[in-house]
């Protein structure tokens, strides 16, 4: 049955596609791209706008130096009062705050992930235009299903990874990653009378510590 | 497999659906549901203009995201087969289906092999396109659609009216008494929280438990193999995270070439559909990840309608569509009637010209005269799709259409054009035809030289505006008159 259609489908299109003179094609490297490709703003400004639209989100932001970033990590999570929190196998071990129960996933079921109160990863990426947050679910930010389940991400964000636009964020692509999630804000809908409502399936909470490791000031 | 399927509750069917201006009726005497299309779309349309508007660069990402799409139709065939060869490469299983018949026989195949009894599903108005949903009922699957607007359609038998908000037609306390009644909680109260928070613990156990996920695509990458869906809620991400199994369903033309395209079409996308700088979650996966989401991925290419597209070259553009609805929100005409009268899970400026399109032209043929052709769905469209120049070139194919047909002799409006092609083509018959009108018109005259109401067909025209009545005499009547008194 597939096989079959499979050679309809690309004949059709193909013939479909006859009628247009092939020296009348666009050629993609000539594909007009004169939007805004690099941002204007200094690292200040940036890091100023990054968490301006976080909070536009409602997601909660605090920004510390990296050499007070272990300690900063701690006093979140205490400050949250979660008591059991999840981890990606890859975070750093001295980011696990003794303070409370750790389940780091090896292999953790989804009911045991549904079961924790929090989760705290690193990430790939923030996008300052519009506040959002690039994860490629390496081995510091988790696989997909830890971000999703528990009800609050402590998100941890270098000031090094927050670029200005969304191209620049692509620039940043060595090589396109197999799995992304962009996040920006906690999860929402308005489909019930466009009322904006927080957290309908995803993390109602998030909270990103932003870390100055690029020499910029605090703001 | 080629009749439609039956249902328990009405489909939007161009097949049975009324025409538009008969469908429009019952929707513009309905005060409610017009209250609710107005503030849904003002609501949207107001975040729309205010994020275009500070974006600086927006005509040029416009620009680029409408040469990108054409690009990719023109080269359609090759991105589609590097899509497959890379998606395959990476664990994924691609299926083509030619029509909505077969498209449905392929997924009922795979939900068979899963043992599937129920099935969670992310919004897809791809799956409502080939009318999915009710396949799956009669073949004893549960389909759990898991987007709040979709449950809301889904719980209250309705179905949806616009392609990103779809049940903006309803309102709270209607959603309320729809919930009340198929979730059983009695005391809910009827603020969008508390709704919302009933949706939540209605699917969260769907969510853990169901092993079979369908959704559509917002994008599938052609570089990568990559398929995109784009979401608020997280009910995508659940269903992209959660299951064994992940069933995608794709129109052939969602193709993006490259990963970093994404960098154009999301900016677009997000500001059009929503007004937002960015939608919350964006997901794009490749095939199948070992110890990540679903380790089974089949991918559904749909063509159904859509390669016929792509030899007009007028109406190849339709193809362009990325699904943002923002021409809905800005039409004068979707404004008023909301979604429903268009018959098509496509409504709006962009389903009056692709809905005739996907299907055959006459189970739509009054959808491409549901336009004032005032060009506010061209202005706002993120990928320049000119929709009033197609609705033109629809408009000219039924009138084609028309000539042919058998029944033209019995139809006013064509005999009517017929005489008036006959008296306009000869000089004398003309001058007879607008003595005769004149006549003829006279009784219909008020004293103050306007017609106000005209029997018959031309009572269609009298209804909503006046016609100047003839006047005594015409130009050439004087003319002449004026030549043989000279002459005198």
């Amino acid at each position: 049955m597939t096989a079959g259609s499979r050679e309809l489908v690309l004949e059709r299109v193909r013939a479909g596609l006859g009628s247009v003179e092939s020296e009348l094609k666009s050629d993609y490297a000539n594909s007009p791209r004169l939007y805004t490709q690099r941002g204007s703003m200094n690292v200040n400004q940036k890091l100023a706008l990054m968490v301006e639209r976080l909070r536009e989100y409602d997601a909660a932001v605090v920004e510390c130096r990296e050499s007070a970033l272990d300690e900063s990590i701690a006093a979140e999570i205490a400050g949250s009062g979660r008591r059991t929190l999840a981890a990606p196998e890859g975070l750093p071990r001295q980011w696990l705050a003794s303070s409370v129960e750790w389940r780091i996933d090896h292999d953790l079921t989804n009911q045991q992930i549904e079961q924790v109160e929090g989760v705290v990863t690193a990430s790939f990426c923030g996008i300052a235009e519009s506040g959002t947050i690039v994860l490629h679910h390496s081995l510091t930010e988790g696989r997909r299903v830890l971000t999703l389940l528990p009800d609050w991400h402590l998100c941890v964000l270098r000031a090094s990874q927050v670029v200005e636009t969304l191209p620049e964020y692509f620039a940043r692509c060595a090589e396109p990653p197999p799995l992304a999630t962009y996040i920006s804000g906690p999860s929402a809908t308005a489909d019930i009378e466009m009322t904006r409502i927080k957290g309908v399936h995803g993390p109602r909470f998030l909270s990103v510590l932003v870390v100055r490791d690029d020499g910029s000031e605090r703001a | 497999m080629n009749h439609p399927v039956r249902e328990s509750h009405p489909v939007l069917d161009p097949r049975t659906a009324a025409p538009f201006p008969e469908a429009a009726l019952p929707v513009l005497r309905n005060a409610q549901l017009r209250k609710n299309v107005a503030h849904a779309t003002d609501v949207i349309q107001g975040k729309r203009n205010r994020l275009v508007a500070e974006k600086t660069d927006w005509l040029e990402l416009r620009d680029a995201a409408s040469a990108l799409r054409a690009h990719v139709l023109e080269h359609l065939a090759e991105y589609l087969e590097q899509f497959e060869q890379r998606c395959t490469a990476s664990g994924g299983v691609v299926h083509w289906a030619s029509d909505g018949a077969e498209a449905r026989a392929i997924i009922l195949a795979l939900l068979r092999e899963e043992n599937a009894t129920e099935v969670i599903k992310i919004k897809t108005m791809t799956s409502v396109e080939i009318q999915l949903n009710p396949a799956l009922e009669q073949a004893g699957i549960r389909a759990i659609e898991t987007d709040l607007a979709e449950l809301i359609l889904q719980l209250g038998e309705d179905e949806p009216s616009h392609v990103v908000v779809p049940a903006l037609h309803v309102n709270r306390s209607q959603v309320r008494e729809i919930f009340r009644r198929r979730m059983g909680l009695e005391d809910l109260q009827d603020d969008p929280q508390a709704l919302t928070a009933a949706a939540r613990t209605y699917l969260r156990a769907k969510f853990l438990s169901v092993p079979t996920a369908i959704g559509g695509a917002n994008f599938l990458i052609a570089e990568t193999g990559g398929v995109s869906v784009v979401e608020s809620e997280g009910n995508g991400r659940m269903c992209l995270t959660l299951p064994r199994t992940m069933i995608t369903l794709a129109g052939i033309e969602k193709v993006v070439p490259r990963y970093r395209d994404l960098e154009v079409m999301l900016q677009v996308l997000a500001r059009s559909a929503t007004g937002e700088r960015m939608n919350p979650y964006t997901s794009i996966w490749t095939g199948v990840t070992p110890g990540d989401g679903p380790q089974r991925f089949h991918v559904v290419l749909l063509d159904n309608g859509r390669s016929a597209m792509l030899g007009r070259e007028k109406e190849r553009q339709t193809l362009k569509c990325i699904r943002c609805g923002a021409c809905m929100n800005t039409c004068p005409v979707y404004r008023q009637t909301g979604g429903h009268a268009y018959g098509s899970v496509y409504p709006g400026p962009i389903g009056a010209i692709l809905t005739p399109q996907l299907m055959k032209l006459e189970h739509a043929e009054t959808l491409p005269y549901a336009s004032s052709l005032c060009g506010a769905c061209y202005d706002v469209c993120p990928v320049k799709i000119n929709i009033p120049e197609v609705l033109i070139e629809l408009r000219a194919q039924v009138t084609d259409r028309e000539r042919e047909s058998e029944r033209r002799f019995f139809d006013p409006i064509y005999l009517g054009m017929r005489m008036a092609n006959g008296a306009f083509a000869n000089a004398g018959r003309f001058k007879a035809a607008q003595r005769m009108a004149r006549i003829a018109l006279w009784p219909f005259t008020g004293r103050d030289g306007w017609i106000h109401k005209l029997p018959g067909v031309g009572g269609r025209w009298t209804m909503t505006r006046d016609l100047r009545g003839l006047p005594r005499e015409t130009f050439r009547e004087w003319w002449e008159k004026r030549g043989k008194e000279r002459a005198r």
